[in-house]
C-alpha cells in the first residue's frame, strides 16, 4: 500500500493544490457572508469560521425587492436560455446533419459573431431600443442576451449533435418513423447532457449582465435585475462587504447548485462530440 | 427622435400649453382620471428614507395632483443611467445630480432651462459652488439642493489619553498632534490614499489648483510647484496612520475602521458620524469635529464642496409638476428640515442658521466658507471617471519621483478637459 | 459524413428547404439584433456623435475623421499593442495549465478526480461580480490575505503592497483573475476529449517505448487537435474581448496599464460621451480580431469542405 500511495503522492498534492486554488476566492466569499462584520476587516486573516452570523443574510434578503429582482433576473435568464436553445438546436442540427449551399458561410458568420464587440453596441443598442419603445422591459433584455448567447450555443450543440450517429436517426427512419420523431425519440435523448451544458452557459452569461440592464431598463425600477441591484451595497462610505458578499452568495447559489447537482452529465455531455468538430 | 428638436424649440410655450394635451392633463387631473404620477431620482444615502417618508405624505397632501414616486439611484453605473434617462423618451421628471456631474449633462441639450425660475426660488442666495456648475451659457439648468464639505471627525478618549486638549488650528500643529496620537495601536489618522476630495483642498490651500482656464482651453495643473505642496502636506499626513496608499475612503468603508476604535481621526462628512455611531455604538458621545486646519490659526482650509443639483429632463413628460417637486425640496421648509436631519449646508446661504446648534454642521459651516468647487467644465465628470489623480496620489505615496507622476496626472487631465 | 438527405432521393425536394428553415431564426436573430445594431454603431463611426447627438437624435456625417483621429493618436496603439500582449499572456496560460489540469485529472482516482472537477466548476460558475470583488479583496493592500501570505512566507517587502497602484502588478491580478476563470472551461473540455481517446492507443505507444511526452506529441495531441483549436480560438476572443473584469478592478489603470481595447472603446464612448470615437474604436477592434482568428476560420472552412 504504501508505495501505491507514495507514487501517487505528487500527483494527489497536484490535484489538491488545484483544487484549493480554485476554490478558495469562493470559499472566501461564503466565509465572509457568514462572518460577523468587526471579524470581516480583521488585521490576521482567518481561514476557519470561528464564529458565524446570519446578520448578512437577513440584511440582503430584506432589502427592497429581493424577491423581485432575483425574479426578474430568474425570468429574462430563462427567457434567453430557452430561446437560444431551440432557436440554435434547429440551425445546429441544419448544420450537423445536413448539405446545403450557403452551409460553410453560415458556419463561419456563426463564428464571426462570437467577435461581437458588445459593450460598444450598448449605445447603438439604446437608440434602437428607445425609438422601437422597447426600453424598460424585461422582454428586450432577454432577446439581447439570447443574442450574445445563440453563436456559442450553436457551435457547441453542433459537435454534441455531430457526436450523435446520424446512423441511428436513419435507421429509425428506416423503420418508417418520419424525420422529426426519428429526432425527437433518437437524437435528443442523447444529446441532453449536451443541452443541459450548453444552457448552463447560456444561464451563466445572462445572470451574469450588468451594463445593458443599467441602461435598458430605467425608469422601471421593479423591472431591475439582480446584477445591477447587487451594486446597491456600494454607498458614500463604502462597501459593506459581509452583505455584499451574502448577496454574491445567493446570487450564484442557483448557478453552483445546478453545476453540482449535474457537473457529472455536465462533463460526460462535454465528452467526444466536440472533438468530431 | 425627429419630433425631440420641435419640442426643444417649443419648451417654453410647451410649458404652458403641454397641460392639457400631452401629459394627461396636469392642470386638470378630474378630466383623465387620476393624479400624474411624478417619477423623483435621489441618490442613495442622499438623504435617510424617514425624511423621503416625510416629504411624500406632506407633499401628496398638499398636492393632491401629483403622485411621488421616489427611486433610489445606486452609485454604480449611474452616469450611463441619467445619460440613458435624458435620451429617452419618457424620462423621470426630477433627477439629483452630483456637482462635478452636472455641467456634461446641462450642456448636452437634455435638460430643461430653469433660468426664468430662478428669481422665485431665491438664486441670488444660492451656494456658487452648486449654483455655478449647473449654469451654462448663463442659462441655469441645475437647482442648487445641499452641500457638504469635510470635517475631521476625531475619538474625544484617544485625544484625551494623548494629552491633546485642544483640536489643532494650523496645518503644522495637525502634523504635530497627529504624529502624538500615532502611538501603539492608535493610528493617528486613517486617511487613505487616493482621498481626493482631501487633496483637492490641500492643493487650494497652497494657491493652487487641480486644472486652470487659459483661454478657452483647461490645463491640468497638479504639476504646479503650489499643487505638489498640497500633495507633499498629505503625503506626511498620511505617514501618521496606516491608510492604505492604494485605495480611497470606501474600501474599505473608513467609517468601519474608524468604529473600531483605534484610529484618532478621519476626514469625512458629519454624516459619516453618524454611521460610525450605527456600527459601533459605544463611540455614542466620544466623536468630535474640527474644521480641517488651513494654514494660518483662524482660518479654516479650504475644501471641496460637495454636493447636488436637481434637474429636470427635456424628456419629462410632466415638467410643470416636476417643478413643484424641485421648489418644495429646493424652499425653507425642506431645506431646514433636510439639514438637520442630514448635517447638510442648505442650498441658500441666509438659511445657514438652522444648523448652527450642531457640533459637527458647524465645524462644517466653519470650512464651508473656504469651499471650492471642482473645475467647471462639461468634460471634469470624464476626469473622474478614470481619476488621474488617485493614481497620482497612489504614486507618490509609494515612492514614484512627485515631480514625474505630477506632470503625467497633469497631461492626462490636460487631454480629458480638452477632448 | 454525408447528409441522410442524400440515400432518400424521394424527398429530396422537400428536404432541399428543410435546411434553411431551420437556419431562418438564426439568421433572422443575427440580422435583427447583431447585424442591424452593428450597422447603427458603423453608421455613428462616420458621424460625429456625442451626448447631445445623442439626445436630441441628429447627427452629421463627417466622414472618416473619427478613425484619423482614433489612428492618429499614439495611444491606440499602445493600446493595441497591450491588447496582443494581454492576450497572448493569458491564452497561453489558460492552454498551458488547462492542459496540465486536463492530463491530471485524467489520472487521477475517481475521488480525486471528482473533488478537482467540483473545484473547477465552482470557480468557473461563480458570477463574475462576485469573484471579481473577491479578487480586489485578496489583493487589498492592507488586510488582503494575498499580502499576509506572502509576508508569511519571507516576502517581507509585500508588507502593505498596493497591488493595483503599480502597471505590472496590477496587470498580474487581472492576468491571475482571468486565468483562474477560465482555465476551468478549457481544462473541463479538454479532459472530456482526452476520454475520448481509446485506451489502446496509449498501450501501443507505451509498448511501443514511448515516454510522456513522446505519448502526448504524437497521440494524444493530434486527437485532440480540433477541440484543442475550437477551445483555443475560444479563448483569444474571450480574452481579447475581456471587458467586465478589467473595468471592474482597475477601469484601465493605473495609468493606461491595463488598458486594453474594449476597455479604451468603452471609456472613449461613455466616460468622454465621445460615442463616434468609441464606435471607430470598436469597429476598429473587430477587423483586428478577425485578423487574428483569420487562420483559424481558414482552417475550419478547409475542414468542413473536407466532411
Amino acid at each position: 500500500m504504501t508505495p501505491r500511495v507514495l507514487r501517487r503522492l505528487p500527483l494527489n498534492t497536484a490535484a489538491a493544490l488545484v483544487f484549493v486554488l480554485a476554490v478558495f476566492p469562493v470559499y472566501w466569499m461564503v466565509l465572509t457572508a457568514f462572518r460577523p462584520t468587526p471579524d470581516i476587516q480583521s488585521e490576521t486573516p482567518r481561514f476557519l469560521p470561528v464564529s458565524v452570523t446570519l446578520e448578512h443574510f437577513r440584511n440582503a434578503v430584506a432589502a427592497d425587492g429581493f424577491w423581485t429582482f432575483w425574479r426578474n433576473s430568474l425570468l429574462v435568464t430563462a427567457g434567453c436560455v430557452v430561446l437560444a436553445l431551440v432557436v440554435a438546436l434547429a440551425a445546429a442540427f441544419a448544420v450537423a446533419r445536413m448539405n446545403w449551399r450557403g452551409r460553410r458561410g453560415f458556419i463561419l458568420m456563426v463564428f464571426i459573431a462570437q467577435v461581437a464587440p458588445w459593450e460598444a453596441l450598448l449605445i447603438p443598442m439604446y437608440v434602437i431600443a428607445r425609438d422601437a419603445d422597447l426600453l424598460d422591459r424585461l422582454a428586450t433584455l432577454s432577446l439581447i442576451y439570447f443574442m450574445v448567447t445563440l453563436p456559442f450555443t450553436i457551435v457547441t450543440l453542433r459537435s454534441f449533435l455531430a457526436a450523435v450517429p446520424a446512423e441511428l436517426e436513419e435507421a429509425a427512419q428506416v423503420d418508417g418513423c418520419t424525420r422529426t420523431a426519428a429526432f425527437r425519440r433518437v437524437t435528443l435523448p442523447l444529446l441532453a447532457p449536451g443541452l443541459l451544458a450548453t444552457s448552463l452557459f447560456g444561464f451563466i452569461t445572462a445572470w451574469n449582465e450588468f451594463a445593458f440592464a443599467n441602461m435598458l431598463i430605467i425608469k422601471n425600477q421593479d423591472d431591475r435585475t439582480l446584477p445591477v441591484w447587487l451594486s446597491s451595497f456600494s454607498n458614500v462610505f463604502g462597501t459593506d462587504w459581509g452583505a455584499t458578499m451574502a448577496a454574491s452568495t445567493l446570487f450564484a447559489l442557483p448557478v453552483l447548485v445546478l453545476f453540482l447537482v449535474l457537473q457529472g452529465r455536465v462533463a460526460a455531455g462535454m465528452t467526444g462530440g466536440a472533438v468530431k468538430g | 427622435m425627429k419630433t425631440r428638436p420641435l419640442a426643444g424649440s417649443v419648451a417654453l410655450a410647451a410649458a404652458v400649453a403641454l397641460t392639457a394635451t400631452a401629459c394627461g392633463g396636469s392642470g386638470d387631473p378630474a378630466a383623465s382620471g387620476g393624479p400624474e404620477k411624478v417619477t423623483v431620482w435621489i441618490m442613495k444615502d442622499s438623504v435617510t428614507d424617514a425624511f423621503l417618508d416625510r416629504f411624500r405624505t406632506s407633499f401628496e397632501a398638499e398636492h393632491e395632483d401629483i403622485d411621488l414616486d421616489i427611486q433610489i439611484q445606486e452609485w454604480d453605473g449611474i452616469g450611463e443611467k441619467v445619460t440613458a434617462a435624458l435620451a429617452s423618451k419618457d424620462a423621470p421628471d426630477v433627477i439629483e445630480v452630483g456637482n462635478t456631474q452636472i455641467a456634461q449633462y446641462a450642456a448636452s441639450g437634455g435638460v430643461r432651462d430653469l433660468s426664468d425660475r430662478t428669481a422665485e426660488l431665491n438664486g441670488a442666495d444660492w451656494l456658487p459652488g452648486l449654483a455655478e456648475p449647473g449654469k451654462v451659457d448663463g442659462k441655469q439648468y441645475g437647482i442648487p439642493w445641499y452641500a457638504a464639505n469635510r470635517v475631521v471627525i476625531y475619538h474625544k478618549d484617544l485625544f484625551a489619553r494623548a494629552g491633546v486638549t485642544t483640536p489643532p488650528r494650523t496645518q503644522a500643529e495637525w502634523l504635530t498632534v497627529t504624529a502624538r496620537l500615532n502611538q501603539g495601536r492608535t493610528q493617528g489618522i486613517y486617511l487613505p490614499g487616493q482621498n481626493w476630495y482631501t487633496l483637492s483642498g490641500f492643493v487650494w490651500e497652497e494657491g493652487g489648483d487641480l486644472a486652470v482656464k487659459e483661454g478657452s482651453t483647461w490645463k491640468g495643473a497638479l504639476d504646479t510647484a503650489q499643487a505638489r505642496a498640497g500633495m507633499d502636506f498629505y503625503r506626511q499626513l498620511q505617514a501618521l496612520g496606516k491608510g492604505p496608499k492604494d485605495s480611497d475612503e470606501a474600501k474599505p468603508p473608513q467609517a468601519e475602521v474608524f468604529a473600531k476604535g483605534e484610529v484618532a481621526q478621519i476626514i469625512a462628512v458629519p454624516g459619516g458620524a453618524k454611521i460610525v455611531e450605527e456600527i459601533n455604538p459605544a463611540l455614542k458621545g466620544k466623536l468630535g469635529f474640527f474644521p480641517i486646519p488651513g494654514k494660518t490659526a483662524g482660518k479654516p482650509g479650504a475644501v471641496f464642496t460637495g454636493g447636488s443639483d436637481l434637474i429636470v429632463p427635456e424628456a419629462s413628460t410632466h415638467p410643470e409638476a416636476a417643478y413643484e417637486v424641485v421648489k418644495a425640496l429646493a424652499g425653507e421648509k425642506w431645506q431646514t428640515d433636510m439639514a438637520r436631519t442630514m448635517s447638510y449646508v442648505p442650498n441658500r446661504t441666509s438659511l445657514a442658521r438652522v444648523i448652527q446648534d450642531d457640533a459637527g454642521t458647524a465645524a462644517m459651516a466653519a470650512g464651508a466658507a473656504q469651499g471650492r468647487a471642482t473645475p467647471n467644465s462639461p468634460q471634469w465628470a470624464a476626469v473622474e471617471a478614470t481619476n488621474p489623480i488617485k493614481q497620482y496620489m497612489t504614486a507618490v505615496l509609494t515612492g514614484t519621483d512627485p515631480a514625474q507622476a505630477a506632470a503625467a496626472a497633469s497631461q492626462s487631465i490636460t487631454k480629458t478637459l480638452g477632448s | 459524413m454525408s447528409g441522410p438527405g442524400v440515400g432518400l432521393p424521394d424527398r429530396s425536394h422537400r428536404a432541399a428547404l428543410w435546411p434553411y428553415l431551420l437556419v431562418a431564426p438564426t439568421v433572422l436573430g443575427g440580422v435583427l439584433l447583431l447585424g442591424y445594431p452593428f450597422v447603427r454603431n458603423l453608421l455613428i463611426s462616420f458621424q460625429q456623435y456625442g451626448l447631445g447627438e445623442l439626445i436630441r437624435g441628429d447627427a452629421a456625417f463627417v466622414g472618416f475623421r473619427n478613425y484619423r483621429t482614433v489612428l492618429a493618436d499614439p495611444e491606440f496603439w499602445e493600446v493595441v499593442r497591450r491588447t496582443f500582449w494581454w492576450t497572448l499572456v493569458n491564452v497561453v496560460l489558460i492552454m498551458v495549465i488547462g492542459t496540465l489540469v486536463a492530463l491530471m485529472m485524467q489520472r487521477l482516482a475517481r475521488r480525486m478526480r471528482i473533488l478537482v472537477t467540483t473545484g473547477l466548476v465552482l470557480a468557473w460558475a461563480s458570477p463574475v461580480i462576485a469573484t471579481t470583488t473577491v479578487f480586489q479583496w485578496l489583493f487589498a493592500s492592507r488586510l488582503g490575505v494575498v499580502n499576509w501570505v506572502l509576508v508569511r512566507l519571507g516576502f517581507e517587502s509585500f508588507e502593505g503592497y498596493s497591488w493595483l497602484a503599480d502597471g505590472p502588478a496590477a496587470f498580474t491580478v487581472l492576468v491571475l483573475l482571468v486565468v483562474w476563470q477560465s482555465v476551468p472551461f478549457a481544462a473541463i473540455t479538454l479532459h472530456s476529449a482526452l476520454l475520448t481517446v481509446p485506451a489502446e492507443l496509449y498501450e501501443s505507444a507505451r509498448l511501443d517505448g514511448a515516454g510522456g511526452w513522446r505519448i502526448f506529441r504524437s497521440v494524444t495531441l493530434p486527437l485532440l487537435r480540433p477541440i484543442f483549436g475550437l477551445v483555443l480560438c475560444l479563448e483569444v476572443i474571450w480574452v481579447f474581448r475581456c471587458f467586465a473584469q478589467i473595468w471592474a478592478v482597475t477601469k484601465g489603470g493605473p495609468g493606461e496599464a491595463t488598458t486594453t481595447l474594449p476597455v479604451y472603446a468603452y471609456r472613449v464612448a461613455q466616460s468622454l460621451h465621445r460615442y463616434d470615437l468609441g464606435a471607430a474604436v470598436s469597429t476598429l477592434t473587430v477587423l483586428l480580431l478577425v485578423a487574428v482568428l483569420i487562420a483559424y476560420f481558414r482552417q475550419m472552412l478547409r475542414q468542413e469542405a473536407d466532411r
